[in-house]
C-alpha cells in the first residue's frame, strides 16, 4: 500500500528523515518497495505572473512574455501557447529545472529571442497525458512559490508491502501506531467533532442472523446531503494512494478506510426498502456495482433489505443501492465481517478489493465506531446533511487474548535474551505486558489478530529488539555423513558431449499425443497458463525436439541434448511420477574438423553413447528390436526390457514427427527410466584370470535375416564356460557377398581359470561353434 | 731404398689420399660403409697393397708395416668422424621429416555442459550435504494437505491465494506443489528428530512474465532437534552463503511473515555486484533479497506429529534461479528455459 508522508505525519509528528522512517519500517517487518518523491519531480517550477505579452517578431505562433517570479526582475520567456492573458498566473519551469522524463530546462534562444524558462502544461508536469494549452493557476496563488505546493503534491510517498498477517498495518493510523511506538513519539489523537444527532432522522434498523459471520454492524443515516465532487485535498490523497475518485461519498468512504483501516460502505437510502439484514444468501442474485450479475448461495454472506440483496458483505454493493450524483440520503455501514466469508466470495468472483483485503486480514473492532464517526463528520462537513443516531447491532465489546510464557522461552527460541525495555515499545503498540521474575503475561490488542501463540509474541520481541542482534551460531548437527554422491547417468551423458536442457513439465495436448497414445493417463491442469502448457508430459521427447529445432535454426550443425526430469501419469493406483533421462542427437555425427569426415548421425552413433554411459553405470543391457512404439520409426527402434517393464528405448524419431518440427535430417532419441535403472542389478565382479587368454576369429556367411544378438547367444552357448568375450569384429556385405547375405566375423576370447588352454581345446570349441552356426543359421564358414 | 720401395710407398700415400677424399664426400652412412669395405675391408685396397710386402727386404718389412699401420689409423679416425657426422645429418633429416604444424587443432572430444540450474542445484545441495544435511525428494503433484494445510495455510488463508496454484483437473485436491516445503512434512512424518534435510526440486506457480517462470527450482533446508534456535539459523545461512558466493557476504535478516514459520525472516545479502555500495541490480539499496526463512511454526510440527514442546526447528527455502542469476551474473530469467546451447555452454565454463 501507498503511504503519503504528509498523512502519516498528521497522525504522528515524527521529526526524523524519510530514510530513517523507511529503515524503521524495514526493521519492523514492513517491506519498503520504493519511495516516490512527487514534489521533487517538479522542483524548480515556480508560480509566475505574466506581466506583459507581445507577439514574437520572427514567428507568428510564438509569443514573448515577461513573467514575474518574485525575483530581481521579470524573466523573458518564449511561449507557443495561446490560452493565457496578461495577469494570468502560470507554472514556470525555470532554468536548471528537471521536468519528469529527465527533461532539463536550459537558457535558450528561440528564433532569435532569449527564453529563460518554459511555461508548463499539465503534460510537462507529469499530471496528465494531454492538455489544451498551459496550466493557468488560481489568481490568489502567491507569485514565486513552488507549484508543487500549489498542486498539493506529496513530498514523499512510501510504497509498502504489507504481509498478510498484518491487517492492522493497512492504514495510515496503523502504521503511525507502529512508528510512534518505535520512535517513542505519541500519536496525535484527532479530536473528532461530536456529531449532533437529529431526532427527526430515522435510525436504520439492522438484524444480524449469525454473530459468527458478523460480530458487529454499525449504521447511521444521513439526510439532506448535497453531493459535489470531493475537495482537491481529498482527491489528491486518494490519488497518491493509487485510488480513483468516484463521487464525494464514495471518496469519503475510501478515505476513511485508508486512514483508519475500517472498510466502509454507503447505500442510497432511497433505494433501500425497510430494515437491513446481515444473513447468508439464499439462491438469489445481485447485480454488482461493476454491473456483473453475481449468483449467490448459502456460502455467501450478504446485506439485504426487506426485499433483496443490496451488498455482498465486505466485497461489493449492488448497483441499484449505490450512491449516485442524485443521492440525497445515505445509510453508512461500518461493520466487522468474518474473514473466511469475505475471502470465499472475493476469490470466487475474482473481486479482491481494498475492502475485501482488509476484512480477510481482520479489522480492528476498536475502530468500527471511530471510523463511522469520522465518515459522518467528513460527509456533513463537506456535503451537509442531518444525522441519525448510531445503530449498533452485535457486540462492541470483546475479550482480549492473553498469552503467558516463561521469560526463558525467548532466549530458547532466538538464541539471545531480549532486554526488558522492549516491553515499552510493545506497550506503545497496544499490548499490555506484565512480568515477574520468571514469567511474562501479555494481553493482545484487538487489532493484532495474528498474535495468538507464544511464538507470535516472541517474534514481536525479536522484531522490536532487532533481528540484527541475533548472533550467528553453528548448530551441532547429528551428522548423517553420507558417501559422496556417485556419478549420475546425467554426468556420464554430459561427458559424452551432450548439453543439458531444462524444459517445462507441461506441454500441449498435441505434443503429448506425438509419443503417447494413452490420453486416459494424462494429468491435465485445471488452470494452465495456456493450451500449449496444459498437460503434464508423458515423454521428454516433444520438448527436446523443440529444443533441437530452436538450436538448428541458430546455426548449430550438431545438436546433442540431454534432459533429466520427470514424466507424469494418472494411473489407477494414483498419480505416478517417473524419473527419466532422455537424450536427442540431430544433425552431424562427424564434423567440419580436419581429421574427421562429415557424416550425419545414425542409429549406432546414439547406441554407442547409450551403451557407453550404461556401461559406466555398471549395466550391460540386452537390446531387442521393437516395431510398435508410438512416434518412433519401425526397424530403427531398440528396447531394453526387464520382464514386462521397459528400462530404456533408443530410436529414430518417425519422419512425420521430425518434419512437424521442421527437422529435415534424421533425429535420434533415447529414454532411460532412472527409477528402473537404479533398481537394475549390476553384474557381479569377476575375479581376474591368472592364465593367458586365446582369441579365435571365425568368419561366416549369414542370411541377413539373422539377428546379431541371436548369433552371439548361439556362440556363447556353443563355446561353454571358457568363453570370456564374444563380439562381431567385422561386418561386410559388399562385392563378393551374395545378395541377401552378410559376412560376419566373430571373435571368441577363450580362457580357463585353472590352466592355459591347449591348442586342441581351442580347436574343439571353434569346431563346435562352426557346427552350431551351420545348424541354427545355415551359416557357412568363409 | 730401391725404386720399388719408393713406388710402394707412393702407392700407400696415394691410397690414403684417395680414401680420405672418398670418405669426406660420402653421401650417407650406407655409402660410407661401402667405401670402408673398398679401402679397409679384407679384400680392400690396403690389403692388396700389403701383399707387395713380400718383395721387400727383411729390414724394410717392419718399416713398411709401421707405415701401413699409420695409414690404417689415419683412415680409421677419419672414417669414425665421418660416421658421426653422417649419423647426425641423418637424424636431423628424420626430425625434419617428422615436423608438424603444432598450431593445428588437436583431435578432441565434444564437450557437453550441465545446465546452469543443475550446476546451482548441485552446488547448493552439495554444500548442505557436506554440512551434514541429508538429501530428500518429494512428489511434484502434491496434495493440499502437504502443500498447504500441514504448513499452517488453511483454505481461507490469504497466503493460499497468493501462491498462484496450478490445480490438477481430474482431482481438485491435487496441486502442482508451489514450494518444496511439503518435503518438510513428508520427512517429519517419515522420520524422527534429529532431522537435517535438504530437499531440492521443481516447483510451480501460475505466473508467467519477464520475471516469473511457471516452473522454477527451490531448495528447502530444515533442521529439527531439541533446542534449535534462530541464532543457529543465522549461522547455517551465513556459512552457506559465504561458501556459495565464494566470499564472505554480509547477511541481513528482516522480520517478515510466512505461515509456516514463527518468527519469520526475509534474508538479504550485501549486493554481490557492488559490494553493498549501491547499483542498478540492488536498486541502490546495497542489499539483495535471497530467501525466506524462520523457525518452524508449532502448528507445522504438530501436523507432522512432532511435539513442539520438545522439539524446535528452523527452515528456509532458496530460489535456485535467483541464486544462479546472482552468482553467474545472468540478467534474464527466461534464458534458463530457452535452452539455447550457446548460452548453456557459456555459463557452465
Ligand atoms: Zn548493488
Amino acid at each position: 500500500m501507498k503511504l503519503p508522508l504528509s498523512w502519516l505525519l498528521e497522525h504522528v509528528a515524527l521529526t526524523c528523515s524519510i530514510d530513517a522512517i523507511a529503515k524503521a519500517l524495514t526493521d519492523l517487518g514492513i517491506e519498503v518497495e520504493g519511495i516516490d518523491y512527487p514534489a521533487a519531480s517538479i522542483e524548480g517550477v515556480l508560480v509566475g505572473q505574466i506581466q506583459s505579452m507581445q507577439p514574437h517578431p520572427n514567428a507568428d505562433r510564438l509569443r514573448l512574455l515577461q513573467v514575474d517570479v518574485a525575483g530581481d526582475q521579470p524573466l523573458a520567456i518564449v511561449c507557443g501557447a495561446s490560452n493565457m492573458v496578461e495577469g494570468d498566473k502560470i507554472a514556470l519551469a525555470t532554468v536548471g529545472t528537471y521536468l519528469p522524463g529527465d527533461f532539463k530546462i536550459k537558457r535558450g534562444k528561440i528564433r532569435g529571442e532569449v527564453s529563460l524558462g518554459m511555461c508548463c502544461s499539465e503534460v510537462e508536469l507529469g499530471l496528465a497525458d494531454e492538455a489544451e494549452g498551459i496550466l493557468i493557476l488560481d489568481s490568489s496563488t502567491e507569485v514565486g512559490s513552488d507549484v508543487s505546493a500549489y498542486l498539493g503534491l506529496e513530498t514523499a510517498i512510501l510504497d509498502l508491502s504489507i504481509t498478510p498477517n498484518r491487517g492492522d498495518c493497512m492504514s495510515v493510523y496503523g502504521l503511525a501506531r507502529e512508528l510512534g511506538a518505535y520512535f517513542d513519539v505519541p500519536l496525535t489523537l484527532k479530536s473528532l467533532e461530536k456529531t449532533v444527532f437529529d431526532a427527526d432522522v430515522a435510525t436504520p434498523v439492522v438484524h444480524i442472523e449469525d454473530q459468527d459471520d458478523c460480530p458487529l454492524y454499525m449504521a447511521q443515516q444521513i439526510e439532506g446531503v448535497v453531493l459535489t465532487d470531493s475537495p482537491q485535498w481529498l482527491a489528491q490523497r486518494l490519488q497518491a494512494c493509487g485510488m480513483r475518485t468516484v463521487n464525494g461519498v464514495v471518496d469519503v468512504m475510501n478515505y476513511v478506510m485508508l486512514e483508519i483501516g475500517q472498510p466502509m460502505h454507503a447505500f442510497d437510502r432511497a433505494m433501500v426498502k425497510g430494515d437491513l439484514y446481515v444473513r447468508r444468501a439464499n439462491a438469489e442474485s445481485m447485480k454488482g456495482l461493476d454491473e456483473r450479475e453475481l449468483s449467490l448461495n448459502a456460502e455467501h454472506l450478504v446485506v439485504a433489505d426487506d426485499q433483496e440483496v443490496i451488498a455482498v458483505a465486505g466485497v461489493m454493493g449492488s448497483l441499484s443501492s449505490g450512491v449516485t450524483a442524485q443521492t440525497t440520503s445515505l445509510i453508512l455501514e461500518s461493520a466487522v465481517f468474518q474473514a473466511a466469508r469475505v475471502s470465499t466470495v472475493a476469490r470466487q468472483y475474482g473481486s479482491v478489493t481494498e475492502a475485501s483485503m482488509r476484512f480477510e486480514r481482520g479489522v480492528d473492532r476498536a475502530q468500527t465506531a471511530v471510523a463511522l464517526q469520522r465518515a459522518t463528520s467528513l460527509i456533513t462537513t463537506l456535503f451537509g446533511g442531518r444525522v441519525s443516531a448510531v445503530e449498533q447491532c452485535g457486540d462492541g465489546e470483546w475479550t482480549k487474548h492473553k498469552i503467558q510464557f516463561p521469560i526463558s522461552a525467548i532466549a530458547k527460541r532466538l538464541g539471545i535474551d531480549v532486554p526488558e525495555s522492549t516491553d515499552l515499545v510493545l506497550q506503545g503498540m497496544g499490548f499490555s505486558i506484565e512480568r515477574d521474575e520468571s514469567t511474562i503475561r501479555v494481553s493482545v490488542p484487538a487489532h493484532r489478530h495474528d498474535v495468538r501463540l507464544v511464538e507470535d509474541v516472541i517474534e514481536e520481541y525479536a522484531r522490536i529488539y532487532g533481528y540484527d542482534h541475533i548472533p550467528t551460531v553453528l548448530p551441532a548437527i547429528a551428522m548423517n555423513v553420507a558417501a559422496p554422491a556417485p556419478k549420475r547417468l546425467l554426468d556420464h551423458v554430459v561427458a559424452q558431449g551432450f548439453t543439458q536442457v531444462i524444459n517445462y513439465a507441461f506441454i500441449s495436448e498435441k505434443q503429448q499425443r506425438l509419443f503417447s497414445s494413452s490420453p486416459e493417463k494424462d494429468v491435465r491442469l485445471l488452470n494452465p497458463i495456456s493450451a500449449e502448457m496444459s498437460v503434464m508430459r508423458h515423454s521428454l521427447f516433444p520438448s527436446l525436439l523443440a529444443n533441437a529445432q530452436y538450436n538448428l535454426n541458430r546455426q548449430q550443425s550438431r545438436v546433442c541434448l540431454v534432459e533429466e526430469g520427470r514424466s507424469y501419469f494418472s494411473e489407477e493406483k494414483g498419480f505416478q511420477e517417473v524419473n527419466q533421462l532422455s537424450l536427442l542427437w540431430a544433425g552431424e555425427a562427424g564434423s567440419d574438423r580436419w581429421y574427421q569426415d562429415a557424416k550425419s548421425v545414425d542409429f549406432f552413433d546414439v547406441k554407442g553413447v547409450v551403451e557407453t554411459v550404461l556401461k559406466q553405470m555398471g549395466q550391460l543391457p540386452r537390446w531387442q528390436a521393437c516395431d510398435d512404439i508410438q512416434g518412433l520409426q519401425a526397424g530403427q527402434t531398440a528396447v531394453w526390457q526387464q520382464g514386462k517393464r521397459r528400462v530404456a528405448v533408443l530410436a529414430k524419431v518417425s519422419r512425420g514427427i521430425a518434419k512437424s518440427y521442421d527437422l529435415d535430417g534424421d533425429v535420434f532419441v533415447a529414454e532411460i527410466n532412472l527409477d528402473m535403472l537404479s533398481q537394475s542389478k549390476k553384474p557381479a565382479f569377476k575375479a581376474l584370470a591368472q592364465h593367458p587368454s586365446v582369441t579365435r576369429d571365425l568368419v561366416f556367411l549369414f542370411s541377413n535375416a539373422c539377428v546379431v544378438d541371436d548369433i552371439l547367444a548361439v556362440a556363447r552357448k556353443a563355446s561353454g564356460k571358457a568363453l570370456q568375450d564374444v563380439r562381431i569384429f567385422d561386418r561386410y556385405d559388399g562385392q563378393g557377398v551374395a545378395e541377401g547375405f552378410v559376412s560376419l566375423g566373430i571373435r571368441l576370447t577363450l580362457q580357463a581359470n585353472d590352466r592355459t588352454l591347449q591348442q586342441a581345446e581351442v580347436d574343439d570349441i571353434a569346431k563346435k561353434v562352426v557346427t552350431m552356426m551351420a545348424k541354427k543359421f545355415s551359416a557357412q564358414q568363409r | 731404398m730401391s725404386s720399388f720401395d719408393i713406388d710402394l710407398e707412393s702407392k700407400l700415400h696415394e691410397l690414403q689420399q684417395a680414401a680420405l677424399e672418398a670418405f669426406s664426400t660420402a653421401a650417407n652412412l650406407a655409402a660410407l660403409d661401402t667405401l670402408r669395405v673398398q679401402f679397409l675391408g679384407k679384400r680392400g685396397q690396403l690389403t692388396a697393397l700389403l701383399k707387395g710386402v713380400g718383395q721387400l727386404s727383411a729390414e724394410q718389412r717392419p718399416l713398411f708395416g709401421k707405415k701401413v699401420n699409420t695409414v690404417k689409423a689415419v683412415l680409421a679416425t677419419c672414417l669414425e668422424q665421418t660416421q658421426v657426422l653422417l649419423h647426425q645429418k641423418e637424424e636431423e633429416a628424420a626430425i625434419q621429416a617428422q615436423r608438424v604444424d603444432v598450431t593445428l587443432e588437436g583431435r578432441s572430444q565434444y564437450v557437453g555442459q550441465m545446465h546452469p540450474l543443475q550446476i546451482g542445484l548441485d552446488e547448493i545441495s552439495g554444500i548442505f550435504a557436506s554440512m551434514g544435511f541429508e538429501i530428500a525428494h518429494g512428489p511434484e503433484i502434491e496434495d493440499e494437505f502437504h502443500n498447504f494445510d500441514a504448513l499452517n495455510i488453511p483454505p481461507e488463508h490469504p497466503a493460499r491465494a497468493m501462491h498462484d496454484t496450478f490445480f490438477v483437473k481430474s482431482d481438485e485436491k491435487r496441486v502442482l506443489r508451489t514450494h518444496t516445503s511439503p518435503v518438510q512434512i513428508r520427512s517429519m512424518l517419515a522420520g524422527e528428530p534429529p532431522l537435517a534435510i535438504v530437499a531440492p526440486g521443481r516447483v510451480y506457480r501460475c505466473d508467467y512474465d519477464v520475471t516469473h517462470s511457471p516452473m522454477f527450482h527451490q531448495v528447502e533446508v530444515f533442521l529439527v532437534d531439541k533446542d534449535v534456535n534462530m541464532a543457529q539459523l543465522k549461522g547455517v545461512l551465513s556459512q552457506f552463503l559465504s561458501i556459495f558466493f565464494g566470499k564472505k557476504v554480509p547477511l541481513r535478516m528482516r522480520p517478515s511473515y510466512f505461515p509456516f514459520t514463527e518468527p519469520s525472516a526475509e534474508v538479504d545479502i550485501g549486493c554481490v555486484f557492488c559490494d553493498g555500495k549501491g547499483c542498478r541490480v540492488c536498486k541502490d539499496t546495497g542489499w539483495l533479497e535471497v530467501l525466506g526463512s524462520g523457525m518452524i511454526h508449532p502448528n507445522v510440527l504438530r501436523s507432522a506429529d512432532i511435539d513442539p514442546e520438545v522439539y524446535s526447528g528452523f527452515a528456509f527455502g532458496l530460489g535456485v534461479e535467483r541464486m544462479v542469476m546472482l552468482k553467474y551474473g545472468i540478467p534474464d530469467l527466461r534464458l534458463f528455459f530457452e535452452n539455447d546451447v550457446r548460452f548453456l555452454q557459456e555459463v557452465g565454463r
